[in-house]
């Protein structure tokens, strides 16, 4: 049955994402699922019922003709000789992804490492190490450095990826639909701990003032520490999900988004009716947060400004019912 | 062995789901068990061969098409059922006495027997 799913799912991938060619491959989907039941009850073995329907099939050029599609046959056609995608395998297409978990880290190590660069010197300052935290704060750097070149290097390998027209069949997108399904909840797990850790990175400071400990001249260098290393490690967790999660949607949207093959295409996403707002509410979420940060930095009123998410997905949601259209699937 | 030519049996698609659809409406994978079975499994429709068909057909308004499921085995999946129209009705008769008059001619050449 997975073979037949397969195989039409292959006829169909090159053909334009319209209602017609959605209905004509629902319905010989079911034709072709009751005729494969029926083989099988009728005693055939797996095999023979698959290579029964699939020999009697037929042939698309003949659809087209019925669906009004000739010309976008000829186009697909004329297109694959024109501007040939590049076929992507299922193991090449795997390797691009655990290359780009790879460099997610890397990448976040590297920035982890800029950022913390500086707890050496803060740590080992007025002592007699000094000249060594300032040595280690540059061998930091350099690893840092290093990392962020080693990184790019490997992944020039992948770069025909984004800058080749290429193209996944049916098999390779279902796969690439389950990790990123099976990876969505650790992603999401990732970033909201990495915002958290930023947004919260000044609570240590706070703690300490409250009971006093500031008095000390040490604690003050500790809370210093302390509040780099949560940002960067927040950091590490935004830069790395978000890499592996840009990986997986960039080889999703590999087929062209006007074919059948484009289905894993993010169906859910919202347009609105009005090109301004659509615009608009793309920087709808970048903007709230630069109120945030903003409001919070000037006021120091952090107590109360983090009060803006919940009033802010409030309003998001609001606009969205009233005003959006879920983009057709 | 002889099979049949697709550029001869294209004409008559039309005429043997309208005689199926005739006697009660169906769906998809029943007509072209039930061309299969009345032509002793000589002829047997390619499923793009039915579904072009089935949309030239219903655009022509000789078939039209609704959901149900089917009553034998109750609660069963929904499936696309076609049933012929009044003007459908029409074009098979024509199409009946087309084929009796192409037949005629054409056999009027045939010298050998089968």
């Amino acid at each position: 049955m997975e073979t037949i799913k397969k195989y039409l799912e292959t006829m169909f991938a090159n053909l334009p994402r319209t209602p017609e060619v959605i209905k004509a491959k629902d319905e010989l989907w079911q034709m072709m699922e009751d005729k494969y039941n029926e083989l099988i009850a009728e005693g055939r073995s797996e095999n023979e019922a698959v290579g029964i329907v699939i020999s009697e099939f037929g042939n698309l050029d003949e659809l087209a003709e019925t669906l009004g599609l000739e010309q976008a046959v000829e186009e697909s056609h004329e297109l694959m000789e024109l501007e040939p995608r590049r076929q992507l395998c299922m193991d090449e297409v795997r390797d691009f992804l655990h290359a780009q978990m790879a460099r997610g880290s890397m990448m976040g190590i590297g920035v982890l490492f800029c950022i913390t660069c500086s707890i050496w010197v803060i740590l080992l300052s007025d002592t007699i190490l000094e000249m060594i935290g300032v040595l280690l704060m540059l061998i930091q750097i350099a690893l840092a450095v290093g990392m962020f070149v080693f990184a790019a290097n490997r992944h020039a390998k992948w770069s025909y990826i984004y800058k080749e027209p290429c193209s996944i069949d049916f098999a390779t997108a279902e796969y690439v639909a389950s990790e990123k399904e099976r990876y969505s909840l650790g992603l999401k797990g990732q970033r909201t701990i990495g915002i958290l850790l930023c947004a919260t990175c000044w609570l240590p400071a706070a703690l300490f003032d409250s009971i006093g400990l500031t008095k000390l001249n040490i604690m003050d260098n500790i809370v210093a520490v302390m509040l780099l290393l949560m940002v960067g490690v927040g950091v590490f967790f935004i830069v790395n999900s978000a890499i592996v999660r840009a990986s997986f949607e960039k080889i999703l949207k590999i087929n062209n988004e006007k074919t059948m093959g484009s289905q894993f295409v993010d169906a859910q996403k919202v347009l609105y009716e009005n090109p301004r707002l659509n615009n608009l509410m793309s920087v709808y979420w970048p903007t709230i947060t630069c109120i945030y940060l903003s409001w919070s930095f000037l006021t120091f009123n952090w107590g109360s400004s983090w009060l803006i998410w919940p009033i802010a997905g409030i309003a998001h949601s609001v606009i969205k019912k009233n005003l959006g259209c879920t983009k057709q699937a | 062995m002889v099979e049949i030519s697709s550029d001869v049996i294209r004409g008559y698609n039309d005429t043997m789901i309208l005689y199926i659809l005739q006697k009660a409406p169906s769906y998809g994978y029943e007509i072209s068990k039930q061309i299969k079975q009345l032509s002793d499994g000589k002829y047997i429709i390619k499923e793009t061969t039915l579904y072009s068909a089935f949309t030239r057909m219903e655009k022509n308004g000789y078939i039209e098409s609704f959901t149900a499921a089917p009553e034998a085995d109750g609660g069963g999946k929904r499936r696309t059922y076609y049933r012929i129209t009044a003007s459908g009705q029409q074009y098979y008769k024509e199409k009946c006495e087309e084929w009796n008059l192409t037949k005629e001619v054409v056999e009027h050449f045939i010298s050998v027997e089968a």
